[in-house]
C-alpha cells in the first residue's frame, strides 16, 4: 500500500489513538510507532507525519513543546489536549460503526442473491 | 469550530514565517538524528544509517515545502516569495529588465493612450442619470439647419415638431430639445469685460430628462420655454462657475449681457456635467424661447415649422422598448410633418415624406461630430499598437527563452530537491508579471500625457478640444487586463519550456543538442511571426502615407500662400438688423479700405466663409435651363466682399468679379466652372438669371456677371462642387471672416498688428477672436489624416526595429554556437564571404517565410482603410512594394552584422571553443 486519500484521514486518527497510548511523544517516534503497529503493512514516508501533525496543532487537538528525547537530544514533543480526547473518542466510534456496516456488506453478499 | 481555528491560524501564518521555518528545519534535523541514532545502533554504518534516514524521510523539500502550505494559505505566501525571488532576478540582471521593461512600456503605454481616447470619444456614457433609458432621434451626425422635407434618415428637428410630438407620444417619458449649434459669442458679466462664452439653446425640459440636478440655484424648466423672448435666464455650467465665480454663492441673480439681450444667472449644475455634446464643453444654458437673440441672419427657429435644428433626445417610458418607440415615432413623425406641408402639398414633398424615417440610436453617449471623424482612425490605431504589442511580446519571448537555457542548472538542481513542475513555471510566470506590471506602470504614465497630445495633433485649431482625458476605471481595467494578457503571452512559453526539461542532461554539462534545435525553432517561428506581422503594418503605413501625400498635392484652387485669415467678432457691436442692416456692410467696406492701404498688403475682402468652415446650400433654377440630374444638385452659397477673390487667389475665368456697381437692387452672383459646365455645357453662362430654391418665388432674380476657377470650399478630398458667390452689398450682415493677402516676404507679424490697429481704429467693439494663415487651414482641414498617417509610419517602424532586434539575437546566437563548425569550415578552406551567405540565407529564409504570410494578410484586410485614403487603392502595388522592400532591407541590414562577424572568425581560435 503506499498513501492515498483514504490515509489523510486515518492518518490523524492514527496519531491521536497513538499519543493517548504512549503518552506525549516526538514526531520520529510517533511514525515509528505508526509502523510498528500497522505490522509494517503501511510504508510510509516519515515526512508526511509532520505536516498532519501540524494540522492538529491548529485544530487544536494537540499541543507542542520542546524537550528532551531519550538520546538527550532536543525534540518538539507533542501530547493531546482534552479536546483531543474527545475527538478520539468520537472518531473511533465513528469508525467502529462503519466498519460493522461495511463488513455487513461484504459477507452477506451472496447470501442476499 | 475547529476548522475556523484552523482557519484563522493559517491566515495569521502568512506573516512571520521565518522563525517557523527556523524552527521547523531543527525539528526535522532532530528527527533525522533520532533515526540515525536508531539505525546505528540496530547495526548500520553511519553512511548507511544516514542514507536510510534520508530516504525513509522522503523528500526533504516536499516535506518543508507542504508542512509551508498547511501552515498558511500556500497560494499567497508562496506568491510573496515567487515576488520577492523574482525582483531580486530581475535585479541580477538589468541590461535585460531594462530592455523588456522599456518595449512593455511603449507598447502598452501606446495601447493605454489610443484606448484612453476610444473611451473618451467612443465608448464613455453621459454623467446622467440612467443613460441606457435614453435614445437619440437620428445619428447625431448633423449640425446647423435645413428647411428641406425630410426625406431620408432624418437627423435635425424643428421646434414645432418638438412641441407637436410631445404632446401626441406615449413611449418616451420625456423629450430634451437642444440646438445643434453651440453658439461662441461674447459675454459680460454684470457690466465686466466681456468674455469668449459658449453658450446651448435648450429646452425646458432637458435638464429633467437628463436628470440632472442643479448645484446651486435651479435649472431651466418648462416656464421659461414657454413664451418666445422670455426666458431670459440662463444656468451655469459648474467650471465656468468656478472659473468666474470662484464657487462665490452670491454669484445668483447678476446679470450677463450677451449681444444686446440680459439674462439672469439663476443657478448651476451638477459639477461634471457640460452638455450632451462629447467635445464640446458648455459655460451657459438658455432657453430655445430666446432663439431669436441668438439668431444669424436667415434663421427663424421658433416660427417656421420646417426650421430643422435641433437635436431630440428623449428618455424610455418604463416598460416600453426601443423597437415600441421607434414604430411610434416614426408614424407620428410623417403624421406631424404632413400636417406641415399645408393643404395641398407638391408631389415631390410627399414622395420625399414617404422616404423619410427616424432612426432611434442610443444616446447615452450624446452626440459628437468628433465621433464621427474619428471612429475609424481610433479603430485602426488601436489595431496597430496591438499588434506592435505583440511583436514586442515576441522579442521578450525570444529573449526569455535565451535566458531560459543560461538559468536550466539553476532551474534542474531545484527540480532535483524537490520542487514540482507547477512550482517552477508559477515561480518564472511571477517574474513575467512583475516584468509586465513595471513596463505598465510606466507606460500608464507615457500614456496620459501622449493622449492628450495625440487629441491636439487630431484635432488642432485655436482652443483644445475641452475631452476629460483622466484614466478612469474603464481605461485602468483595460490596462490592467493587457498587461496580464501581455504577460501570459510572453512568458508562459519560456516558462514551460523550461521546467520540461529533463535535467540529468543539463547538470551533467551544459548543451544537449536536441533541446537547442526546438529552442532555435521556437524562436525562428517566432521572428517569421514577427516579420509578417511588420509587413502587414508598413503596407498600412504607406499606404496612408502616400494618400497623404495626394491630399498635400491636390489643387486648392486658390492660391493659399501668403494670406491672413482674421476671425473677428461683432457680437458687442451693437450692429443694427434689420432695415438698417447696410451699415454693417459699410462697416466692411471702411474696414476693407483702410486695411488695403497698409503697406504689404495686396488685397482684401469679407466673407462668409473662407475655407473649411461650413457650407449654405440649396438647389437653384436657372431661367430657359431644364433640370437635369447633373444640375439638380445642391449649390452651395457664399457672401463676398469685392476684394476677396483676389484676397483668395482665385483666378476669374469669364466675366467680372464684383463691384461699386453691384450696390442697387439688381442682384448679381459670380458663379464657379462646375456650376457654369452643369447648367451651360456649351455656352457661357453669362447674363443669365437664376433663382434659389426648389420652386423660387421669385424666379431669374439674380443675374450671373462672372465665372471664376473652381477651388475646394470644405475639405481637400470633396468631388466637385457648384458654387455661386453672392455680394455683401446686397446681402448685408456683418462676416466673422476677414482675408487678406499680403506681398511675399512682408513681415506677417508686423502686418497683422497694423491690421488689428486699423480694425479698432475703426470701431473698437469689432473684436478679434483669432488670426490665422490660410495655410494652416488647410493642414488643420487634414490634420486627421495626416495623424494617423504619422503615428502609422511610426509604429510601422517600431514593429520593423523590434523584429531586427529579435533577428539580430537569433543570428548571434546561432552563430556563437557554430563558432566551432563556422571554423572546420574556414580551415577546411571555405571563403569567407561564403560563411556570410550561410548565414545570410538563415535571415532570408525566415524574411521569405514571413513575407509568405504577411503578404496575403495584408492584401486581404487593406480594404478596411478605403474610406481614409484619398484618390488610392487599397491594394495600390507602389505602396506595397515600398513597404516589403523597406522590410527586406531593414532586416538583411540587422542579419548583416552577426553575418559579418561569422566571416571574420578566426578558424585557430573557433577549433579551441566547444
Amino acid at each position: 500500500m503506499g498513501e492515498s486519500d483514504v490515509w489523510q484521514g486515518t492518518l490523524a486518527l492514527m496519531i491521536l489513538k497513538t499519543l493517548q497510548s504512549m503518552g506525549p511523544l516526538h514526531g520520529y517516534g510517533i511514525a515509528r510507532r505508526i509502523e510498528q503497529i500497522s505490522q509494517d503493512q503501511l510504508i510510509i514516508q516519515y515526512g508526511t507525519i509532520y505536516p498532519a501533525l501540524l494540522k492538529l496543532e491548529q485544530e487544536g487537538y494537540i499541543s507542542s513543546d520542546w524537550g528532551e528525547s531519550e538520546n538527550k537530544r532536543r525534540a518538539r514533543f507533542y501530547r493531546l489536549t482534552r479536546a483531543g480526547r474527545r475527538q478520539l473518542e468520537r472518531e473511533c466510534q465513528r469508525w467502529e460503526k462503519a466498519a460493522a456496516v461495511l463488513a455487513r456488506f461484504v459477507s452477506t453478499g451472496e447470501e442476499a442473491v | 469550530m475547529r476548522k475556523l481555528r484552523a482557519f484563522l491560524l493559517r491566515f495569521w501564518g502568512l506573516s512571520g514565517d521565518k522563525r517557523q521555518d527556523e524552527e521547523f528545519a531543527e525539528e526535522l534535523q532532530s528527527h533525522l538524528q533520532m533515526h540515525i541514532d536508531d539505525n546505528i545502533r540496530g547495526g548500520m554504518t553511519p553512511d548507511q544509517a544516514r542514507r536510510e534516514a534520508i530516504l525513509k524521510l522522503g523528500g526533504i523539500e516536499q516535506t518543508v515545502q507542504r508542512q509551508r502550505d498547511q501552515r498558511a494559505f500556500s497560494f499567497f505566501e508562496s506568491l510573496c516569495r515567487d515576488l520577492r525571488f523574482a525582483y531580486r532576478n530581475i535585479h541580477k540582471s538589468p541590461g535585460f529588465t531594462t530592455v523588456a521593461v522599456l518595449t512593455l512600456a511603449l507598447g502598452i503605454g501606446a495601447n493605454t493612450a489610443i484606448f484612453t481616447l476610444l473611451n473618451a470619444i467612443l465608448l464613455r456614457p453621459l454623467p446622467v442619470q440612467n443613460p441606457e433609458e435614453l435614445l437619440l432621434f437620428g445619428d447625431g451626425y448633423a449640425a446647423g439647419s435645413t428647411e428641406s422635407v425630410p426625406d431620408g434618415n432624418w437627423k435635425l428637428f424643428s421646434y414645432s415638431f418638438f412641441h407637436d410630438f410631445r404632446q401626441k407620444d406615449t413611449s418616451f417619458s420625456g423629450i430634451a430639445a437642444v440646438d445643434s449649434t453651440q453658439f461662441e459669442t461674447k459675454a459680460s458679466i454684470s457690466g465686466g469685460a466681456y468674455q469668449t462664452t459658449h453658450v446651448n439653446l435648450v429646452s425646458g425640459s432637458y435638464f429633467s430628462v437628463f436628470g440632472v440636478p442643479a448645484f446651486l440655484g435651479r435649472t431651466i424648466g418648462e416656464s421659461d420655454d414657454s413664451t418666445e423672448g422670455a426666458g431670459t435666464v440662463a444656468v451655469a455650467s459648474y467650471s465656468w462657475f468656478q472659473r468666474h465665480f470662484n464657487g462665490d454663492p452670491s454669484a445668483m441673480g447678476k446679470v450677463i449681457r450677451i449681444q444686446s439681450h440680459d439674462y439672469t444667472l439663476v443657478g448651476v449644475a451638477k459639477p461634471g456635467f457640460s452638455g450632451v455634446t462629447v467635445g464640446q464643453s458648455t459655460d451657459l444654458w438658455i432657453p430655445l424661447s430666446m432663439e431669436k437673440a441668438f439668431s444669424r441672419a436667415g434663421w427663424n427657429g421658433l416660427g417656421n415649422k420646417l426650421f430643422q435644428s435641433l437635436y431630440l433626445i428623449g428618455r424610455l417610458r418604463p416598460g416600453v422598448t426601443a423597437a415600441q418607440a421607434s414604430a411610434e415615432t416614426n408614424l407620428l413623425f410623417k403624421q406631424i410633418v404632413r400636417s406641415y406641408l399645408g393643404p395641398q402639398p407638391s408631389q415631390k414633398h410627399l414622395d420625399d415624406l414617404a422616404r423619410a424615417s427616424i432612426q432611434l440610436t442610443p444616446g447615452g453617449r450624446g452626440v459628437s461630430l468628433l465621433r464621427y471623424a474619428l471612429w475609424l482612425p481610433l479603430q485602426i490605431l488601436m489595431a496597430i499598437v496591438a499588434l506592435v504589442l505583440l511583436i514586442a511580446c515576441a522579442n521578450i519571448a525570444n529573449m526569455l527563452l535565451a535566458r531560459g537555457v543560461v538559468r536550466r542548472r539553476e532551474i534542474a538542481v531545484r527540480m532535483a530537491l524537490g520542487a514540482s513542475r507547477r512550482r517552477i513555471v508559477f515561480q518564472l510566470l511571477t517574474e513575467s508579471t512583475l516584468l509586465a506590471f513595471l513596463g505598465a506602470a510606466a507606460g500608464v504614465a507615457l500614456a496620459w500625457k501622449a493622449s492628450g497630445l495625440l487629441l491636439n495633433m487630431a484635432t488642432p485649431g485655436p482652443d483644445p478640444v475641452p475631452l476629460n482625458l483622466a484614466p478612469d476605471l474603464r481605461v485602468l481595467g483595460f490596462t490592467i487586463a493587457v498587461t496580464v494578457l501581455t504577460s501570459l503571452l510572453f512568458g508562459i512559453l519560456p516558462a514551460f519550456r523550461s521546467a520540461g526539461f529533463e535535467f540529468t542532461p543539463a547538470l551533467k554539462d551544459g548543451r544537449g543538442s536536441s533541446s537547442a534545435s526546438t529552442r532555435g525553432a521556437l524562436a525562428r517561428s517566432l521572428i517569421i511571426g514577427q516579420v509578417a506581422l511588420s509587413v502587414l503594418l508598413l503596407v498600412v503605413a504607406s499606404l496612408l502615407l502616400r494618400s497623404l501625400i495626394h491630399l498635400y498635392d491636390v489643387d486648392t484652387g486658390f492660391d493659399k500662400h501668403n494670406v491672413l485669415i482674421f476671425s473677428l467678432d461683432s457680437s458687442t457691436a451693437n450692429l443694427p438688423h434689420g432695415p438698417d442692416e447696410i451699415r454693417s456692410v459699410r462697416l466692411q467696406e471702411q474696414i476693407e479700405g483702410r486695411v488695403q492701404a497698409i503697406p504689404g498688403v495686396r488685397s482684401d475682402g469679407f466673407a462668409f466663409f473662407a475655407f473649411n468652415d461650413g457650407a449654405w446650400s440649396d438647389r437653384v433654377l436657372f431661367q430657359g435651363v431644364p433640370r437635369s440630374p447633373a444640375n439638380g444638385e445642391s449649390v452651395s452659397f457664399n457672401i463676398s466682399g469685392n476684394g476677396f477673390f483676389s484676397a483668395m487667389g482665385i483666378p476669374l475665368i469669364e466675366g467680372r468679379t464684383f463691384s461699386s456697381e453691384d450696390r442697387g437692387t439688381a442682384k448679381v452672383a459670380v458663379i464657379n466652372q462646375t456650376m457654369a459646365r452643369r447648367f451651360f455645357p456649351n455656352s457661357s453662362p453669362i447674363g443669365y438669371r437664376f433663382a434659389i430654391g426648389e420652386t423660387p418665388d421669385h424666379p431669374g432674380e439674380i443675374e450671373v456677371i462672372g465665372v471664376v476657377k473652381d477651388s475646394k470650399y470644405y475639405t481637400l478630398d470633396e468631388g466637385p462642387v457648384m458654387e455661386a458667390y453672392f455680394p455683401c452689398t446686397q446681402n448685408p450682415g456683418f462676416f466673422g471672416n476677414f482675408v487678406v493677402r499680403y506681398a511675399p516676404g512682408a513681415n506677417q507679424q508686423e502686418i497683422s498688428s497694423r491690421i488689428r490697429h486699423a480694425i479698432a481704429e475703426i470701431n473698437s467693439n469689432i473684436l478679434v477672436n483669432s488670426v490665422t494663415t490660410l495655410e494652416e487651414q488647410v493642414d488643420r482641414s487634414i490634420a486627421r489624416q495626416a495623424l494617423i498617417a504619422q503615428l502609422s509610419a511610426f509604429f510601422g517602424i517600431l514593429a520593423v526595429f523590434l523584429a531586427c532586434m529579435g533577428i539580430y539575437g537569433l543570428l548571434s546566437y546561432s552563430v556563437a554556437r557554430r563558432t566551432n563548425e563556422l571554423g572546420i569550415r574556414l580551415a577546411l578552406g571555405a571563403q569567407s564571404h561564403a560563411l556570410l551567405w550561410l548565414i545570410l540565407r538563415e535571415c532570408i529564409f525566415l524574411l521569405v517565410l514571413g513575407f509568405a504570410i504577411g503578404i496575403p494578410v495584408a492584401l486581404s484586410s487593406t480594404h478596411i482603410l478605403k474610406s481614409l485614403l484619398y484618390q488610392l487603392s487599397p491594394l495600390d502595388p507602389t505602396a506595397i512594394a515600398i513597404a516589403i522592400a523597406a522590410v527586406a532591407c531593414i532586416t538583411v541590414g540587422a542579419a548583416w552584422l552577426p553575418a559579418r562577424r561569422a566571416s571574420k572568425i578566426n578558424p585557430m581560435q573557433a577549433l579551441r571553443t566547444e
